[in-house]
């Protein structure tokens, strides 16, 4: 049941993830205009927008996935708008923090922040603790969030259905929904590597109050690392797959998707390898036994292409010379698929090892994972606010400035990683906050990406006025004298 | 079925991974051993019990751990000796894996008949991968192999250290070990005479208890160290939650 | 042509076949009727598609996998060994071990071209990557630098000319200023 404080909550899910983001997207056009050379900021101060940009996004990222399957969880199972509430409220705070740490004591190690950078403190020393503290909040709220989602699933599917597995024989008679299955797998990921999380701050919280006594293998923290960090924005972006499940053909005005052996199959493949694709982070870390370093690659292929198959080829028999009601909705939908497809293509490139010789930590790995984050997971996500958005506000307007917020979307976007690719072939590594003479190349691309990146972000404040406007209805008198 | 096929892929990396890591993990490691790789041994004659050859003779037909020693050495030589010829009667070599062993004096003193002697007192006389040998040509020996011992007045003795070199069949020095070593490091120094290219290796650290594998000098043995199993971890803990929601449904269906 | 910009090709041509077959599928949703919708024979379309896909990416591993770095070279003896020790924030490179209680300044490199070089890579602090660029900017080789660990990366250079070695893993706020150099020299007249 879907009740009026999910949707006041989800509200202001709403409104606060596209106000953050449309912030932490300035903090990325900065730091383009200063690879560019047309504004001129100190190491310290980049490096600080980066940190926060890289948390934040994969922050706002994770939990729009979240909200939206929490929201439309409700349809199926009941859901818990007090754990909603809980998450909420550590995710704000975990960010104050996360902010204080970089602005106020300048911590800047990175998104992931790879040991033991973090102990080599070139910033206040009140900073390293208070942004691991930070990631630990996130951390607790989230993994209550996800046990509690997992808790409703299993109240009503059993394990075996929750995987669809039932699906692999004839004849069975419950139906898995596409988007429990898809959700279950997505959730399951999340929660292992916020697992992964605890385990590694525990680690890093060892070192810091043993005064030397105890010190880390680097070799094993970047192995956790990456589990965690890699892990969690891949599954963050197939929790925006599950809303896509379950949205597209509804607002489509076809019938819905239904689970079939290979849907089944496809999920379950994603759910084993994508544990274990984390490895192509190491490629270049010759110490990492080579057996690990080819199930790395082996597994990266067969993480994402199985659902992404899927996935594309269910939306292509919905849509080909089918009578579709297209709306903004099924639109960024239909985008975002393209946007995930390419810049998955981009990944598959980078995670084969002879290639990642020479694309390793360039700006290859931005291009690949802004093309199915900004282009792909965001307008997910952002297709689901439209939607809600106008279920909240009972409208099913379609405003005339539609062919303009996509074609700024889609210009903004695809310009924007393009310069990416092209500087990341172009061998200009990612992460440096100016570019040597050598590779004065990176500055121009730079800057040509500050000026898409710009027009991207006027087509999302675009959306922005809209959905906030929308979301704001439910909470007039009259939508709670309604419920 | 495919599915079996996958795991069985898995598995057989994850079991390459395991021998490998194993590999990385070489003890204790001195930088100085790494002072002269791949510079090639002087080619000196040197006079066997089948008589006087060129070393090259040698190295081309099978490769080679180069043990400098002299018979009268009361310190470092015997132990040298002693815990090499221990340690490789309990390896287990892959039979690709060949190499002889060349004890070879650095003491000008030294006769053939002196270096008999001392194969007979290892019991390595009739061992055919054991070579007792002597040179003319010391230091042309000595210092292609970074050797190089001084004469201590005190004690009337050559000191040097306990230096084990690796040569492959090309003649070349691909590892050299300083110092008595464990099993594990022989058998990495046969490895690299074979020319089998490891990636990556450890230096010494402070605390290695929470590395992916962890080998145990004093006992010998290797074993999966608690990194490898954090790994695994999380999906273990994740089940173990997954577990405990499936039966709580089942009981709240009986209510 | 090297590596990179058919990478960068290949990719292009792919994003762009795919945002081609995105626009003629969503441009047939528009013409078309109830009566005449849909896809004909969908389950052997997409059958044939996932064969093909699934052959495709069998055939991309299969050739990529014995390409990987970590197999070339393996068998040879290199003729030169460079020692590098990386450092918050440069490189000290060297002919000889490098004591890593007593790292000294380092000297400068000179390698022939033709010949296999291996380079022993090991941090003294955090995470750094040792990437060597070409004098065109394109990288050639790389390998990570882990504090505790080194790397070996065997190369043969063929071009002679002055290289940069930049770092490629982020290591402090320096990071982009980060830098060494070496100089590849006509290979050796005899050989
Ligand atoms: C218009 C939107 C965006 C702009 C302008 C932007 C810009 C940037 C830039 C300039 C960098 C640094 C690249 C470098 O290594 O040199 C960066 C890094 C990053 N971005 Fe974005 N980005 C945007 C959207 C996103 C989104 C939607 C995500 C979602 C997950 C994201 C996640 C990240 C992450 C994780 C990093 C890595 C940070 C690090 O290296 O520590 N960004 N972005
Ligand atoms: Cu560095």
């Amino acid at each position: 049941m879907i009740n009026l404080s999910l949707k006041r909550v989800t509200s202001v899910w709403i409104i606060a993830i596209l106000v953050v983001f449309v912030i932490t997207a300035i903090f990325g056009i900065t730091m383009r205009f200063n690879q560019g050379g047309d504004i001129e900021l100190s190491p310290v101060t980049f490096f600080s927008l980066m940190t926060a940009h890289g948390v934040t996004m994969v922050g706002i990222w994770s939990v729009a996935g979240m909200m939206a399957v929490n929201y439309l969880m409700a349809r199926y199972v009941k859901v818990s708008t007090a754990v909603n509430v809980f998450a909420l409220v550590l995710t704000v705070i975990g960010l104050v923090m996360l902010w204080t740490s970089t602005f106020v004591g300048y911590f800047h190690a990175g998104w992931t922040f790879l040991y033991p950078l973090p102990f080599f403190v070139a910033w206040e020393s009140w900073a390293t603790p208070l942004f691991l503290y930070s990631i630990a909040i996130f951390g607790i709220g989230w993994t209550v969030w996800t046990v509690a989602m997992l808790m409703q699933i299993y109240k009503k599917y059993s394990l075996a259905q929750s995987f669809a597995w039932q699906h692999f024989k004839r004849g069975y008679l419950v139906e898995t929904p596409p988007f429990i299955l898809i959700t279950t797998v997505s959730l399951i990921g999340i929660l292992i590597c916020l697992i992964t999380a605890v385990i590694l701050l525990v680690l890093l919280f060892a070192e810091y109050y043993s005064n030397g006594t105890f010190t880390n293998d680097a070799l094993l923290i970047k192995n956790l690392t990456y589990f965690f960090g890699h892990t969690i924005i891949n599954e963050a972006l197939y929790l925006g797959v599950a809303t896509l499940y379950e949205l597209f053909p509804e607002v489509s005005g076809r019938p819905k998707f239904k689970t079939t052996w290979y849907v089944a199959l496809a999920w379950n493949c994603t759910l084993v390898f994508v544990l274990t694709a984390f490895f192509h982070h190491l490629y270049m870390d010759f110490v990492q036994p080579v057996g690990l370093q080819l199930v790395g690659q082996f597994a990266s292929y067969f993480a994402s292409l199985p659902s992404a198959a899927v996935t594309v080829f269910s939306i292509v028999i919905l849509v080909y010379k089918n009578p579709i009601k297209w709306s903004l909705t099924n639109t960024l939908f239909f985008i975002g698929v393209i946007g995930w497809i390419i810049g998955g293509f981009g990944a598959v490139i980078d995670a084969t090892i002879s290639n990642n010789f020479v694309l390793h930590n360039t700006l290859w790995v931005p291009a690949h994972f802004h093309t199915y984050n900004a282009m792909g997971n965001v307008l997910f996500s952002l297709a689901f606010f439209y939607w809600v958005a106008n279920e909240f506000a009972g409208t099913k307007v379609v405003p005339r400035s539609e062919k303009l917020r996509i074609g700024l979307l889609l210009i903004g976007g695809f310009g924007f990683v393009l310069m990416f690719y092209i500087a990341g072939a172009y061998s200009i590594p990612r992460r440096y906050s100016v570019y040597p003479d050598e590779l004065a190349l990176g500055r121009n691309l730079a800057s040509y990406g500050g000026w898409f990146a710009t027009i991207y972000v006027i087509a999302i404040l675009l959306f922005l006025g809209e959905i906030v406007n929308k979301c704001l209805k439910v909470f007039s008198p009259r939508s709670s004298a309604a419920a | 079925m495919s599915k079996s096929i996958f795991s069985k892929i898995i598995c057989c990396c994850l079991i390459l991974s395991v021998v490998q890591f194993a590999q990385a993990q070489k003890g204790k490691f001195d930088f100085s051993e790494e002072k002269n790789v791949y510079n090639q041994i002087a080619d000196v004659p040197v006079l066997t019990k089948d008589g006087t050859q060129k070393l090259s003779v040698l190295y081309s037909r099978s490769p080679l751990i180069v043990a400098l020693i002299f018979t009268r050495c009361t310190g470092i030589c015997s132990p040298l000796l002693l815990n090499l010829s221990e340690q490789i009667s309990h390896l287990h070599t892959d039979p690709k894996e060949n190499f002889k062993v060349l004890v070879i004096s650095f003491d000008p003193r030294d006769q053939f008949e002196d270096m008999a002697r001392m194969a007979k007192q290892y019991a390595r006389e009739n061992d055919p991968n054991w070579i007792f040998a002597v040179t003319p040509q010391i230091s042309e020996l000595t210092s292609s192999l970074a050797f190089n011992p001084v004469w201590d007045e005190d004690r009337q003795q050559l000191d040097h250290e306990a230096l084990l070199s690796g040569i492959n069949t090309d003649g070349y020095v691909t590892k050299n070990l300083i110092g008595l070593r464990d099993q594990q490091a022989i058998y990495s120094l046969i490895k690299s005479i074979n020319n089998e290219f490891i990636l990556s290796y450890p230096l010494p650290g402070n605390n290695n208890f929470l590395s992916c594998f962890s080998y145990d000098p004093s006992t010998g043995k290797k074993s999966w160290s608690w990194g490898m199993f954090l790994l695994v971890l999380p999906a273990i803990i994740a089940a173990g939650i997954v577990t405990i929601l499936v039966n709580q449904k089942k009981t709240l269906h009986h209510n | 042509m090297s590596l990179q910009p058919k990478l960068l090709l290949i990719f292009l041509f792919t994003a762009g076949a795919i945002a081609i077959t995105a626009w003629f599928i969503y441009s047939t949703s528009k013409l078309s009727s109830q009566e005449h919708g849909g896809m004909e024979n969908p389950l052997r379309k997409r059958f044939t598609a996932f064969i093909i896909l699934f052959a495709l990416s069998a055939v991309f591993l299969s050739i990529t996998i014995p390409k990987s770095p970590y197999f070339r070279f393996s068998g040879e003896n290199p003729s030169h060994v460079v020692f590098i020790a990386a450092k918050q924030y440069n490189f000290i490179m060297s002919n000889q071990a490098i004591d890593p209680k007593k790292p000294g300044g380092g000297e400068d490199i000179v390698i022939p071209a033709d010949e296999l070089v291996e380079f022993r890579v090991t941090s003294l602090d955090v995470n750094h990557g040792f990437g060597i660029y070409d004098s065109r900017g394109e990288i050639v080789a790389q390998t990570q630098a882990m504090p505790g660990y080194v790397n070996r990366l065997r190369w043969r250079f063929i071009t002679p000319g002055h290289y940069n070695i930049f770092c490629l893993e982020y290591c402090g706020n320096a990071h982009s200023f980060m830098r060494g150099s070496l100089t590849v020299t006509e290979a050796a007249a005899e050989k």
